[in-house]
């Protein structure tokens, strides 16, 4: 198992690698000039001409690649090129919490909706109940997060002023503040995932419950909700792990539009506004980050294989 | 006091304080009016009345409605949100690069200079000032006992490590403002010099000024140093009203009010904190919800107006507001091309690349443009000298401009040119940024319906939009400038063969000037920038003004107003009340 886990974190850190090289070399073809937003208004041919120097874009491609991979292997993201030349790492640092956070408490709610509803469609097939999920699904589905998100604003915020209508505090401020102003971005991204999650659980569910094993837990007396979450559940959850995997992945960076719309600088925020500015350097650690979580993910969703069926073994 | 006698009492302020020729109140000021420690009343009465901004409020303080409000509770803490922006990237003066980011660095960083809500220079860090007859010397005798927020006390070093910083364009984008700047020289611990190249007659008001323009907003050496550049540019150390107590980018930016400001009157309140927010029903959300009770930033998103508005618990404050808005036209396109802006104008109207330039202009219904793209809020531009100018405003330029609206001429010169209601004129391109894209649209569909062109809208993200606009690789584009408060804003920067933004990374054997250049007006912007009286002044800018007008520099669409919306709970003065800027320090809680 340890030489397993091993292999796979060599081969991530060469898909890290990869994906960083790609980045650098693709974001120079991006058409934009970093250092004409930078000077904005500003410009002049001598502010240009020692911005980039001081940047080092007069240098060769090559040459900037091979100066920003040492940096890197050595822990060195650099700095912001745009405003006040934050290191990247701080942004990034500043950003993860948020990000994680904002995950984390989407997925919960996602789970919280989707594994009752999956269960249910599935052990109720075309009742009413199943078709409630399905169109709750579908719904889910097909309502942008960002709609759903100005919708709970008007009523949460504006109407009935229960919940901040935007901002993010730290855990470190307390857990109600903490909360409060995550609720509505996590139910609004939550929903669209607790959709997908649902209808997986339930096609899943659906297969398990025709395999012989169940008739025989059946016919040995269980009580159905043993039944149900002692052997249907975790058989019926390999698929939906990897699901759950990539959603969470897809979380860390595919939350901008609702970080955007609650005013919180998560890491998908940070990627947008760094390819907006062609801040290089932010992109290019943003995107090493965002890699790492979906490698990592999909490795944690391999082991989790084993622990789930144990006729899962690696070596 | 009776209304009767409230009414007889405001009348004979009024006609006491124009005691002036009311047609041009400017007669008879001189130098000595505008110099020293202090303007007085009646030389702010005549600068205001010249602004077109000469009200009861000024003349009665007391009985202006907004003089009790103003009265209100010192403390309390003031939550804002800056529109249309993720974060504040910056503090730092030597990298500010956009309004909203000076807009905050104000509040807590002084400069020597600081214009008033009169758009009038008043001094900051400056007691008091003389300029040498030649107008090339600025002697400046500086405020005494200010002090930095880290404690280190201000001195005339202090502007020396300013002025140096921002000269080197290695530290600061801004060493062209002070570029006309030959020595600044230390007279004593509370006295400096400046020495001009050549006289500036907005020296004062532009190099020095602390907000827009930010090469003199006076750092803090030690700051500097303590804090490390990337540090400095999140909480930087002024000797402004407020300190920068927190800054997670992105997030929120805490401001507390500074102990040892050099007003003991100011700022009012005790703590302010600024979320960015890039989103318009979140905004208006959050301002409904009395999450925030102010908003800063970009402009008040023009559909929010309205609705803010009908909202009784909030105030909404429109003004005219310092900038410009045009549909530039590359002058190098085949079907546009004009190679030489010199000729006079009727021989430029014999040529089919200029019919087509000002077919385009004249065809521009600037009033159906801001009724549909702008939701009613805007103003008519013919010109880059903007409103809220005021004094140096030409409210005729509308009516005698080349540009001035007529679709029956525009279509005319359309068909001279070989395009009769359009047919045979290739589609072009109209780039926008993503937020300006509606604003396209309506120009686009008012093209087609006026003069039978398909204009295509094409947004772009800011930084390639500016790169393609400095290379002048496009088409037709909507922009122009967001904080002009003095003529050389417009003037020198956008509408010179050398301003800044004139196509200066063109290919410049292909293209020999960038989207315009015309020898009068440059001779003209370059006269009014060293022209002292401001009657002169004000006739060199209009005749600048009217050249690139007529002669189609672009075609000039809308000055945006200055919409402030606070709720009530607020009290913002009259002289917390400057287009475009926020004086944080002056408001306070009801």
């Amino acid at each position: 198992m340890a030489a397993y886990i091993l292999r796979r974190l060599i081969g991530a850190a060469l898909v890290m690698i990869a994906v960083a090289t790609l980045v650098f070399f693709m974001l120079r073809l991006v058409p934009g000039d970093p250092i004409a937003a930078m000077l904005a208004e500003a410009g002049s041919d001598e502010a240009r001409e020692a911005l980039t120097r001081k940047l080092g874009f007069d240098q060769p491609l090559i040459v900037q690649y091979f100066k920003w991979f040492g940096n890197m292997l050595q822990g060195d993201l650099g700095a912001s090129i745009y405003g006040s030349n934050q290191p990247v790492s701080k942004i990034i640092v500043e950003a993860l919490p948020r990000t994680l956070s904002l995950a984390f408490l989407s997925f919960v709610i996602a789970l919280i909706i989707a594994i009752p509803a999956g269960i249910i469609a599935a052990t109720r097939k075309n009742s009413a109940a199943d078709t409630a999920v399905s169109l709750f699904a579908f719904l889910g589905l097909s309502m942008p997060d960002f709609w759903l998100a100005i919708l709970l604003i008007i009523v949460f915020a504006a109407n009935l002023q229960w919940l901040p209508a935007i901002g993010y505090e730290p855990l470190s401020a307390g857990l109600w503040p903490w909360l409060s102003h995550l609720i509505l971005p996590s139910i609004a991204i939550g929903t669209g995932f607790s959709a997908i999650i649902a209808r997986m659980i339930r096609s899943a569910m659906l297969e398990v419950l025709n395999a012989d094993y169940m008739r025989t837990a059946a016919s040995k007396g269980l009580p159905t909700r043993i039944i149900l979450l002692r052997h249907a559940f975790p058989n019926a959850l390999i698929p939906v792990i990897t699901v759950i995997g990539i959603a969470f992945a897809l979380l860390i960076s595919g939350a901008v539009v609702v970080e955007n719309v609650f005013a919180i600088k998560g890491l998908g925020r940070v990627l947008i506004q760094g390819i907006q500015n062609r801040d290089y350097p932010v992109v290019q650690g943003a995107v090493l980050v965002v890699s790492a979580f979906f490698v990592l993910s999909n490795l944690l969703v391999d082991l989790l294989y084993a622990v789930i069926d144990p006729r899962i073994r690696y070596s | 006091m009776t209304d009767k006698d409230l009414h007889q009492r405001a009348m004979e302020e009024l006609k006491d304080a124009y005691d002036f020729d009311h047609r041009d109140p400017l007669y008879g000021l001189n130098r000595d009016d505008i110099r020293g420690d202090t303007i007085s009343r009646r030389a702010t009465l005549r600068l205001l009345a010249a602004g077109g901004a000469l009200s009861m409020a000024h003349v009665l303080p007391g009985l202006r409605p907004g003089a009790a409000m103003a009265a209100g509770h010192s403390g309390g803490a003031l939550d804002c949100a800056w529109s249309g922006v993720g974060e504040i990237v910056t503090l730092d003066p030597a990298q500010i690069n956009q309004v909203l980011q000076f807009q905050i660095a104000s509040n807590v960083m002084s400069g020597l200079m600081h214009i008033d809500n009169s758009l009038v220079a008043q001094g900051d860090l400056a007691e008091s000032w003389d300029v040498s007859e030649d107008g090339l010397m600025y002697t400046i005798k500086l405020r005494e006992g200010v002090t930095f927020h880290n404690g280190d006390a201000f001195d005339a070093d202090d502007v020396v490590f300013t002025f140096n910083r921002s000269s080197d364009p290695e530290q600061s984008i801004h060493s062209r403002v002070i570029g006309n700047v030959a020595q600044l020289e230390k007279l004593s611990d509370l006295e400096v010099r400046f020495t001009l190249k050549r006289p500036q007659a907005s020296f004062l008001t532009k190099a020095l000024e602390r907000a827009s323009g930010r090469a003199m907003t006076i750092v803090s050496r030690g700051g500097i140093e303590a804090l490390g550049l990337a540090q400095y540019g999140l909480t930087p150390v002024g000797t402004g009203p407020f300190r920068v107590t927190s800054h997670q980018q992105g997030q929120n930016l805490v401001l507390e009010k500074f102990a040892d400001y050099y007003d003991p009157e100011r700022p009012k309140l005790d703590k302010i904190t600024i979320t960015p927010v890039d989103g318009v029903e979140p905004l208006a959300a959050a301002m409904e919800a009395g999450d925030i009770q102010y908003i800063g930033g970009n402009p008040v998103p023009a559909q929010l107006v309205d609705r803010f508005k009908n909202n009784s618990d909030l105030t909404v404050d429109v003004k005219p507001g310092p900038g410009f808005q045009s549909v530039w036209m590359n002058p190098w396109r085949d079907y546009m091309k004009v190679t030489d802006f010199n000729k006079p104008i009727e021989e430029l109207k014999q040529e089919k690349g200029f019919m087509v330039r000002l077919a385009i202009a004249k065809a521009l219904n600037r009033d159906l443009f801001i009724q549909q793209g702008r939701l009613g809020n805007g103003v008519p531009a013919h010109g880059t000298i903007n409103p809220a100018m005021g004094f140096y405003f030409d409210e005729t330029l509308a009516e005698t401009s080349e540009q001035a609206y007529d679709p029956e001429g525009a279509k005319a010169l359309m068909a001279a040119a070989g395009y009769p209601g359009g047919d045979g004129f290739p589609e072009i391109k109209l780039q926008t940024t993503p937020n300006t894209k509606r604003d396209g649209q309506v120009v686009a569909n008012i093209l087609k319906q006026v003069l039978g062109i398909s204009v295509a809208v094409d947004p772009k993200d800011f930084s390639v939009g500016i790169e393609e606009f400095q290379k002048m690789d496009f088409d037709l584009r909507l922009g122009g400038s967001g904080g002009d408060y003095d003529p050389d804003d417009g003037l020198v920067d956008w509408m010179q063969t050398s301003s800044k933004f004139n196509g200066p990374t063109r290919d410049k054997e292909a293209m020999p000037f960038g989207f315009f250049s015309e020898a009068d007006a440059d001779a003209a912007t370059d006269e009014q920038s060293v022209t002292a009286s401001p009657e002169a002044r004000r006739e060199l800018v209009q005749a600048a003004n009217a050249i690139t007008s007529n002669k189609v520099a672009c075609g000039f669409l809308y000055h945006p107003v200055d919409i402030l919306v606070y709720s009530n709970a607020v009290n913002v003065p009259a002289d917390a009340r400057i287009p475009g800027l926020h004086e944080l320090d002056r408001i306070s809680l009801a």
